[in-house]
């Protein structure tokens, strides 16, 4: 009796620590969801209230007016899902063979793509600008995908799922029926590589949504900003438009929770098959 | 349908050759068996005759083709490979029909042939399942409906039956076999089970460190194995060996192993007097013989089967097993006598290994 007793305290109180610890998590969320509906009186009162008193909607509309969020949108739509196809076809292309054919330098190409992984982005932004200018692609949507169009993380990662995953005995029954190695890669391969694509796609999609640093580098034509460079819009020198910021941001984040709500069981596997934190 | 020659064929891995200079000539319509132990080279050499493996020297023909530079497809084989290798996105009926729509065969066609499979390996029913949702037999069946559509001029196992239970193998031998008899197509078959390469096959091929240690029907083999490797391979349980040395006088002959027993053997063997030779006598070929008889022989396990009873012991200082049709009710300790069938018994060389008789 005093075990149960002290066992269910104890799982009561891990829940109320677990419960905190979400609050925590949550609570910058719903703060930006909530100061989204506020108009400009209500952002900055002291105390600070969650709700808005008098909810407007004058944010969202007025983003559109300020600059063309719509435009900023559909440039991070169409770059994440360009980034994320070719994402895909280079790790999978890369990955397979790499996994399933020798060749001399093998081992040593694999670990040149995977060095490159280690080195931050950051460190070859800017040599990669200055390449760029004699090709004129600064301010162009070839400049603003390039660095997301080839993960060597999902290199790696498609290089050992096809390692384990797909036996060489079906490449080499594919082989020994006729299959050309297209034909092996397209209608074998990728087929059983599912899971470790959706990894790989998850991520690239989450890594291209949210890229700030090169696109505020590369481009400062409006017409090729994406949504993370379009909320500097309403940040000035000494000021923001914090309800304008917050309701960028809730669209910003907005096919994130929807891709997430979709696919979460998929996002949990995907970690899980990679071994990382999100 | 067609013969496989294989003729000089060698292989090496880096600096290391794994398989030294085969000669194997394989009949049409004829079923052989390539077995041997783990590591032998058997593997290697089928996939060699696929073409999924580089041949390093010597050549390979299949009918009157010389196939060394061709590949896989292009060789008119089909192989059934060990884990099954289907495609496991695609029904059974895309597995079956898959390499012919590679051929851009006839609908017409892979639908007649698919049908032609599928009654002769009774799948029917299981047209529109994925390899997950069959058991290890009926995936079995679905890799040599695959192969069978191709018509091929030769079928290439390797190791299928290896990754199913006792039972169902059993049951799948007998449905390899009946396959052959009824298709009559060109068969090599890969395994390490020399039960299997008993029971199924025209001919063997003994393999053993990347040589060929004898080629020949079941039976060859079994009554008179080419060397001691052969000998103690094939036959379950394995033949059994005394050590000893060759002795002839008058029209007599014997073998004298450890502590002086004299083992009966043929005088017309090619041993010469005082040779070390090792006596081999499989354990059906002993015989339960009174007193004086025989060479004495300590019990050590009996293991009634009922169709027949196994004795394991001491005899001459080696452990030995006999088999007998008899119900006899030895006791572990008991002293039996036991007399070799000498004109059964195979003596080999003790250097060399080779039969002498």
């Amino acid at each position: 009796m005093r075990t149960s007793l002290g066992m269910r305290i104890l799982v009561l109180c891990v829940h109320a620590v677990l419960l905190v610890g979400a609050l925590f998590m949550v609570l910058p969320m719903l703060w930006m969801l909530a100061t989204s509906f506020k108009p400009p009186t209500e952002i900055a009162v002291w105390p600070p209230q969650l709700l808005p008193q008098a909810p407007t909607l004058d944010n969202y509309t007025g983003m559109f007016v300020v600059a063309p969020f719509g435009r900023f949108f559909l440039n991070s739509l169409g770059v994440s899902s360009v980034a994320t196809l070719s994402v895909a076809v280079t790790s999978v292309l890369a990955g397979a063979v790499f996994a399933k054919y020798r060749f001399p330098g093998r081992t040593f190409l694999f670990m040149l793509i995977i060095a490159t992984a280690i080195v931050p982005s950051e460190s070859y932004m800017v040599p990669l600008y200055i390449q760029l200018i004699p090709i004129g692609w600064i301010n162009t949507y070839q400049g603003f995908i390039l660095p997301y169009l080839i993960m060597s993380f999902g290199i790696f990662l498609l290089r050992q799922h096809v390692s384990s995953a797909v036996p060489t005995e079906l490449l080499e029954a594919a082989r020994v029926d006729g299959a050309s190695e297209w034909w092996i890669l397209g209608r074998v391969i990728t087929p059983l590589s599912g899971p470790a694509l959706s990894a790989i796609g998850i991520f690239a999609f989450i890594q291209a949504w949210g890229a700030f640093i090169w696109p505020l580098l590369v481009v400062n034509n409006q017409l090729y900003f994406n949504m993370e460079v379009g909320l500097t819009a309403f940040q000035f020198k000494f000021s923001a438009d914090y309800g304008k910021l917050m309701a960028g941001s809730v669209i910003s984040v907005l096919p994130m929770l929807v891709v997430f709500l979709l696919l979460r069981r998929r996002i949990v596997d995907s970690m899980a098959l990679t071994g990382l934190k999100g | 349908m067609a013969s496989v020659e294989i003729n000089g064929v060698t292989k090496t891995f880096g600096n290391v050759e794994v398989i030294h200079g085969v000669d194997i000539s394989i009949a049409n319509e004829e079923f052989v068996v390539l077995v041997g132990p783990s590591g032998c080279g058997k593997t290697t050499l089928l996939r060699m005759i696929a073409g999924l493996e580089q041949i390093t020297d010597g050549e390979i023909a299949i009918g009157d083709k010389v196939v060394n530079d061709l590949p896989p497809k292009d060789r008119d084989i089909a192989m059934v490979f060990q884990n099954y290798a289907l495609y496991p996105h695609m029904t059974v009926w895309e597995n079956m029909a898959f390499s012919l729509k590679m051929r851009r065969a006839n609908p017409g066609t892979i639908t007649s042939r698919v049908n032609q499979a599928t009654g002769i390996l009774e799948l029917m029913g299981y047209l529109d399942r994925f390899p997950r949702q069959l058991s290890g037999g009926q995936r079995q069946r679905v890799a040599m409906g695959r192969a069978i559509v191709r018509d091929p001029q030769a079928f290439l196992f390797d190791e299928p039956l290896s990754n199913l239970d006792a039972k169902l193998r059993v049951q799948m031998r007998v449905e390899v076999k009946a396959l052959h008899q009824r298709l009559r197509t060109t068969s090599i078959y890969v395994t390490h089970d020399q039960v299997e390469a008993m029971t199924m096959a025209d001919r063997i091929v003994v393999m053993h460190d990347g040589r060929v240690e004898q080629i020949g029907t079941p039976l060859e083999l079994y009554d008179k194995p080419a060397n001691l490797f052969v000998a103690g391979f094939i036959g379950s349980p394995a033949m059994n060996f005394i050590k000893g040395t060759f002795r002839r006088e008058g029209g007599q002959a014997w073998v004298e192993a450890a502590d002086g027993v004299r083992v009966p053997a043929s005088a017309d063997v090619a041993a010469r007097n005082g040779e070390e030779v090792v006596y081999g006598a499989r354990p059906e070929h002993l015989d339960v013989v009174a007193e004086g008889e025989g060479i004495p022989a300590e019990v050590a396990v009996v293991e009634p089967t009922g169709a027949e009873t196994y004795i394991y012991g001491k005899l001459a200082g080696v452990q030995v097993c006999a088999v007998f049709a008899e119900r006899y009710d030895f006791k572990p300790g008991e002293i039996i006598h036991l007399r070799p069938k000498v004109a059964k018994a195979n003596l080999f060389d003790s250097g060399s290994g080779k039969l002498l008789n």
